[in-house]
């Protein structure tokens, strides 16, 4: 969709093409200076690492406008949304030994590793703290192989609400459908809706008063088995409340849903649902995790026959199997930046008001030390960040400090994420936000 | 909490930062950490308490006091056990108080903080007029095992033990994984005699559930009750579960007429098209059910069901997931939930909504240990009794509910006295159709082998370690074979029950199936230029090598042995060898495949986390946690020994945890990452040698030749033993120990030496310990 910021981006970028490549990035320079305020951002976070080779273009090694530049194969599908993405190279993670994978590290900027419980609260939940207020604050969606997704649909390692506290991904996107648009329905499958959420009423009801007279430990672990009836039944009283809304986008319910044929079928659908979340104005922090945080993963509806953890042990670079799941990440993203175009918000559309933060939750490979992280983010987030361009950060800058950063844009600014100044003081270079980054 | 020294000693006063941490601080620290000095960046001039500020620091400096790492070991002047004791307790307290609102501090909790209470604190002399212990009242959440085997029990039909195969999975055992390594109870799978395609076919076409309570993934104990909760995914999946779990307790399988038959060939075979295979509608049931019969069944196929009929599906579910009957209070509230259902729904739909709520009860997820009765003692504590007495005693053991005999005890008020919980222990521990998982899962715990086949393995490394396995699912199949043997191991030497640590660790017997479960115990001999010579086994058959890396190393015939094997896997028995091992290679379960692999990493062995191990639960001792500022990665350096390459943890400031870790790890570089014994590598002899430091028994420290010498040295050891009763403690309490349970903890130990090294006398001593049977309560 063109709108009037487009125009100006496409004028401004055509400008800079002609003067010089190697300029202060143009479309950044041109980027309006912050407009409004940010509404939503996601989070795509590719298992197995994301290694630069596969979305810097060769032979660059300073900040550069993209004008004019091929984007690699990989990533060829945001070619056409050139003037919407930053690639950040030379962030790192050395803190949160990413080998296999960060987890609740790679979201938190501290150390993550398998079984490790959060440290912290993670940077897209704390954005949801920060950004207008909808029925869903925060929601988590995981990607994974079809046998992993049916047995544990639901499943924790990226996002966390605090220390200890860890916030599931949905898995299933039946169970999801149903979570968020069940309430929809009409006939039978309204009467049984209804019926169900009177029983988990009475079951809440029934698990409070048992909890009355705990001991003050027990009380606080019961206390969250409480809290997850609440949770469950507070999300379905607030979305009755905006069910013309939700009739409105509710996905197709089909196949794709029912008689998945190959995981990625399950994968789309998981996209849609929480394409229908953000569109409907259900949520504003999306969590998207591919691999699910894991180093598992399966894609064989695109022909990847490899799975799991062994995906992880090739180079990425040049790797059919890898250009392959890069390359449906980059049509997801691109579907994600088409629906929000679609969609009127403040007399430009949704997307103008979105950040989609692009990264793996492992760095830049399975096996690492995380002292390149890279990035890319897709839309400027109401002008606050520049975009058509490729950054290298020169100074060392934690990945806390691009999260320090996202909270500076969404009008909570802070000196340091989740970083002490001791750790500050061997990881960060700096303090407060990446400038380089900021329109 | 916050005055945790009243638990230990009676009348005592409270201390506080300027009575106790501030000449403390001054004695010990203040030369090498004030403003000038600041050694390794930390100064504790000025400071005046723990605040929000500084928790990092005293974080830090609970666990370097608490495990003697400051003062330095060097220093002349040391404080005194009780005085580190004081110290770290009243740290502990403070960032509990500090952390409350904050996330909260429970790390001092966790079972990996176990041994940071110093070893001879609790087996020395007792301090003069210690508190007697007890546990604090708790809701303890169910271990996922036990939650799922009751569901289990409501499905699928067990079959009895039987004295003659031991080690076949029966009623009550735990649900062991299939042979990916997925944990899952299925539907009818009892009834199911045929199906469309080959395995796969069949493994993909049957419907099951796996686990959905959580426990953190770490290694050694890990069913604290203070860990868990049920969260709201994990309740909603219980609730999705409950309906499908209820259809089938009502109707039985999922399916079409004509996939019900008394044989296969009467099924019309254009119901056999292998477009079907995979699928549910391709797998054929037998006609007659073969699930548990229950209420639920005679409430679904009655066409006019009374009151009483949902009553009593009300009464037989509830106590089924809850191991006790209802109170009338509890009967009568689900029964009008199931009524409501039905008025709303219709009473196909709503007896399965309806019935729901009861697999949401809280005593269904959580167990409680309240001791909401009668009136606490001078130190705060009630005995528990009854039900909570009855099914603490049966949890000890069980995941299923009591057995008739103490259920009757239970019910006819014969639960009330230490007396009471002797005699079922005593009669539970001689009884063995009485399953005990719980028993097992403790060694699981202990020792930490089950992991193997969940340990990724990169298929070059994979290769070039000798694993000539046809392809990684292979390999990842033989490691989950391979845990179950060693279970089977474990459950011979606890039928034993003799000297049975002792045993674990030094017993030249191993359980060792067919396939690729061989290599593993074969020698590794690295690239030839000829083909390997293969040891003959008799005089015609050569035994096949499957990685030409490999030498094979032919073992004695041994006796047939039986181990668990997954419902899925059609079988409830494997067929197993018992045998002996070389001498000069292997000795008990830490120098066989399955624990060293649980200990390994992707590409090698992992020599730090298995001297951690040695270190933790055998010593008694731990390591810091790794202060965050410290990038812990190992040099890249392909076709160099993982010795060489741990030289960068010799760096001083690694060193100083490092040493208690690598040398006790390095010895079983005598195996490679795969568990295959070596005498080269990398063309050169293998350097197996290690080092026993700073063990807390002067008679264990020096160097050691190798894995082997270092295992017959420990396993002699008195404080090894310790340290071993100190794990059961923590699991069977389900928290760390104090200082108050060095009774109960002496009392175990000398029942386990006094009787030849017998967990039944060391399970019977913890059992009826004050920790076991008293909790202390809040009342108003």
């Amino acid at each position: 969709m063109i709108n009037r910021r487009n125009m100006m981006q496409a004028v401004a970028a055509g400008f800079g093409a002609a003067v010089s490549s190697s300029m202060i990035p143009s479309s950044a320079q041109a980027a309006t200076k912050p407009t409004g305020k940010p509404k939503r951002i996601i989070f795509f976070m590719q298992n197995q690492g994301f290694d630069p080779a596969t979305c810097i273009p060769e032979g660059l090694d300073e900040t550069v406008s993209l004008d004019g530049i091929k984007l690699p194969e990989p990533i060829e599908a945001l070619e056409a949304h050139k003037d919407k993405i930053n690639i950040i190279s030379g962030l790192h993670g050395m803190h949160t030994s990413p080998s296999h994978s960060a987890y609740f590290g790679a979201l938190g900027g501290y150390r993550g590793g398998i079984g490790i419980a959060p440290s912290a609260s993670t940077i897209d939940h704390e954005i949801s703290k920060v950004l207008p207020q909808t029925a869903l604050p925060h929601l988590c969606v995981g990607m994974d192989a079809m046998e992993n997704m049916t047995s544990r649909p639901t499943l924790a390692t990226l996002s966390a609400k605090g220390a200890g506290q860890p916030l599931f991904m949905h898995s299933n996107p039946n169970h999801l459908y149903q979570m968020l648009f069940g309430g929809i329905a009409t006939g039978d499958v309204k009467r049984r809706y209804e019926a169900k959420s009177k029983v988990f009423d009475q079951i809440e009801l029934l698990a409070g008063q048992a909890g009355m007279s705990l001991p003050s430990r027990s009380s606080d672990r019961y206390g969250s088995y409480v809290d997850g009836f609440k949770d469950i039944n507070g999300l379905r009283e607030r979305l009755a409340g905006v069910s013309d809304t939700l009739k409105k986008f509710a996905p197709e319910y089909g196949e794709k849903f029912t008689n998945p044929e190959f995981e990625t079928d399950w994968h789309d659908s998981i996209l849609d649902v929480s394409i229908a979340a953000l569109k409907s104005g259900l949520t504003n922090v999306l969590t998207i995790g591919s691999g699910r945080g894991e180093i598992f993963g399966s894609w064989k509806g695109l022909g990847v026959t490899e799975a799991g953890h062994n995906l992880g042990h090739v180079k990425q670079p040049e790797n059919p199997i890898w250009i392959k799941i890069r390359q449906y990440n980059c049509r997801m993203l691109v579907k994600l930046i088409d629906e929000l175009e679609s969609m009127p918000e403040d007399g430009g559309t949704m997307m103008d008001n979105t950040l989609i933060v692009y990264t793996s939750n492992n760095a830049d490979k399975q096996h690492t030390n995380g002292a390149n992280w890279p990035f890319i983010l897709l839309g400027n987030c109401s002008g606050h960040f520049k975009t058509g361009q490729f950054t290298q950060l020169d100074s060392r800058r934690p990945i806390n400090d691009f999260y320090a950063t996202l909270l500076h844009a969404v009008g909570a600014p802070c000196d340091r994420f989740n970083m002490d100044k001791n750790i500050a003081g061997k990881h960060d270079s700096k303090v407060g936000p990446i400038e380089e980054l900021l329109a | 909490m916050l005055n945790a020294f009243a638990v230990f000693a009676v009348a005592q006063k409270p201390k506080t930062f300027k009575t106790l941490v501030k000449p403390f601080l001054k004695q010990h620290c203040i030369d090498c950490h004030s403003d000038d000095t600041q050694e390794g960046d930390v100064s504790f001039e000025g400071i005046k308490g723990l605040n929000a500020e500084n928790v990092g620091l005293w974080k830090r400096v609970w666990e370097q006091v608490a495990l003697k790492e400051m003062p330095p070991r060097d220093e002349l002047t040391q404080p005194e056990l009780m005085e580190r004791l004081h110290i770290t307790k009243w740290i502990t307290g403070e960032l509990e108080r500090e952390m409350r609102d904050k996330g909260k501090f429970q790390t001092h909790l966790h079972p990996t903080k176990g041994n940071h209470l110093d070893h001879d604190l609790l087996f020395g002399k007792l301090p003069k007029k210690l508190e007697p212990t007890s546990s604090p009242a708790r809701i303890w959440r169910l271990h996922p095992q036990e939650h799922l085997t009751r569901l289990n029990a409501l499905i699928n039909q067990e079959p009895e033990f039987n004295p003659k195969q031991p080690g076949v999975r029966t009623r009550g055992d735990f649900i062991p994984p299939n042979q990916e390594g997925e944990v899952k109870v299925y539907y009818g799978l009892d009834r199911v005699i045929g199906w469309v395609g080959g395995t796969a076919a069949y493994a993909a076409s049957i419907t099951g559930f796996p686990p959905v309570l959580s426990t953190e993934n770490h290694h050694g104990l890990q069913n604290y009750p203070v860990l868990y909760s049920v969260n709201g995914a994990e309740a909603t999946q219980i609730a999705s579960n409950a309906e499908d779990i209820l259809r089938f307790m009502a109707y039985g399988p999922d399916a079409e007429d004509y996939q019900f038959a008394d044989k296969t060939s009467e099924i019309d075979e254009k119901y056999k098209h292998e477009s079907l295979r995979g699928l549910s509608q391709s797998l054929f049931y037998s006609k007659s059910p073969k699930r548990p019969m229950t209420p639920v069944y005679d409430l679904m196929n009655k066409p006019d069901s009374t009151d009483e009929d949902l009553q009593a599906a009300v009464d037989y579910l509830f106590e089924a997931l809850t191991a006790r009957p209802p109170t009338k209070e509890e009967s009568v509230t689900y029964l009008g939930i199931l009524k409501g259902a039905i008025a709303d729904l219709g009473k196909e739909e709503g007896v399965i909504l309806g019935l729901t709520p009861i697999f949401l009860d809280r005593d269904a997820l959580f167990r409680s240990e309240l001791a909401e009765y009668g009136t606490p003692d001078k130190f705060g504590r009630v005995m528990l009794q009854d039900e909570e007495l009855a099914l603490a005693v049966n949890a000890a053991f069980s995941y299923i509910q009591p057995d008739e005999t103490l259920k009757q005890a239970m019910l006819e008020g014969r639960m009330k006295t230490r007396a009471d919980v002797k005699r079922e222990v005593t009669r539970i521990l001689a009884d063995d159709t009485i399953r005990k998982p719980r028993v097992l899962q403790f060694f699981r715990e202990y020792f930490d082998y089950t992991r193997a086949g969940k340990i990724c393995k990169d298929s070059s490394a994979l290769k070039q370690a000798g694993g000539g396995f046809k392809n990684e699912l292979t390999y990842y199949r033989t490691l989950f074979s391979m845990s179950a043997n060693t279970d089977r191991l474990v459950e011979l030497i606890l039928e034993e029950d003799k000297d049975v640590l002792t045993e674990l660790l030094t017993t030249d017997r191993v359980v060792i199936g067919g396939g690729q479960e061989a290599d593993l115990f074969s020698e590794f001999v690295g690239p030839q230029k000829s083909p390997p010579k293969t040891e003959e086994d008799g005089p015609k058959k050569k035994k096949v090598v499957s990685s030409p890396l490999i030498k094979v190393v032919t073992l004695p015939k041994g006796e047939r042995i039986y181990t668990r094997v997954a419902q899925v896997e059609r079988g409830r028995g494997a067929q197993k060898t018992l045998t002996v091992l070389p001498a000069d290679q292997r000795m008990g379960i830490l120098t066989h495949p399955s624990w060293l692999v649980s200990h390994s990493d992707a590409m090698d062995n992992h020599a730090i986390l298995r001297g951690r191990w040695i270190r933790e639960r055998l010593l008694g001792d731990a390591v810091p946690d790794v202060p965050i500022t410290v990038d812990a990665m190992l040099p890249d350096e392909p076709n160099t020994t993982l010795r060489h390459r741990m030289r960068v943890t010799r760096d001083s400031e690694c060193w100083r945890c490092h040493q208690k870790m690598d040398p006790l790890g390095l010895p079983f570089e005598m195996y490679n990452h795969l568990g295959i014994y070596r005498k080269l590598e990398l063309g050169e002899p293998v350097d197996t040698s290690g080092e026993i430091i700073n063990s807390g028994d002067p008679a264990l420290d020096g160097p050691v030749d190798d894995a082997l010498d270092m295992i017959s040295k420990l396993a002699k050891s008195e404080r090894v033993k310790q340290v071993f009763v100190r794990h059961a403690f923590r699991y069977w309490m389900g928290r760390n120990e104090t200082i108050n349970d060095a009774p109960v903890l002496q009392d175990a130990y000398q029942a386990y030496t006094e009787n030849d090294g017998s967990m039944n006398a060391m399970l019977a001593s913890l059992l009826t310990s004050d920790a076991f049977i008293y909790r202390k309560v809040e009342r108003e």
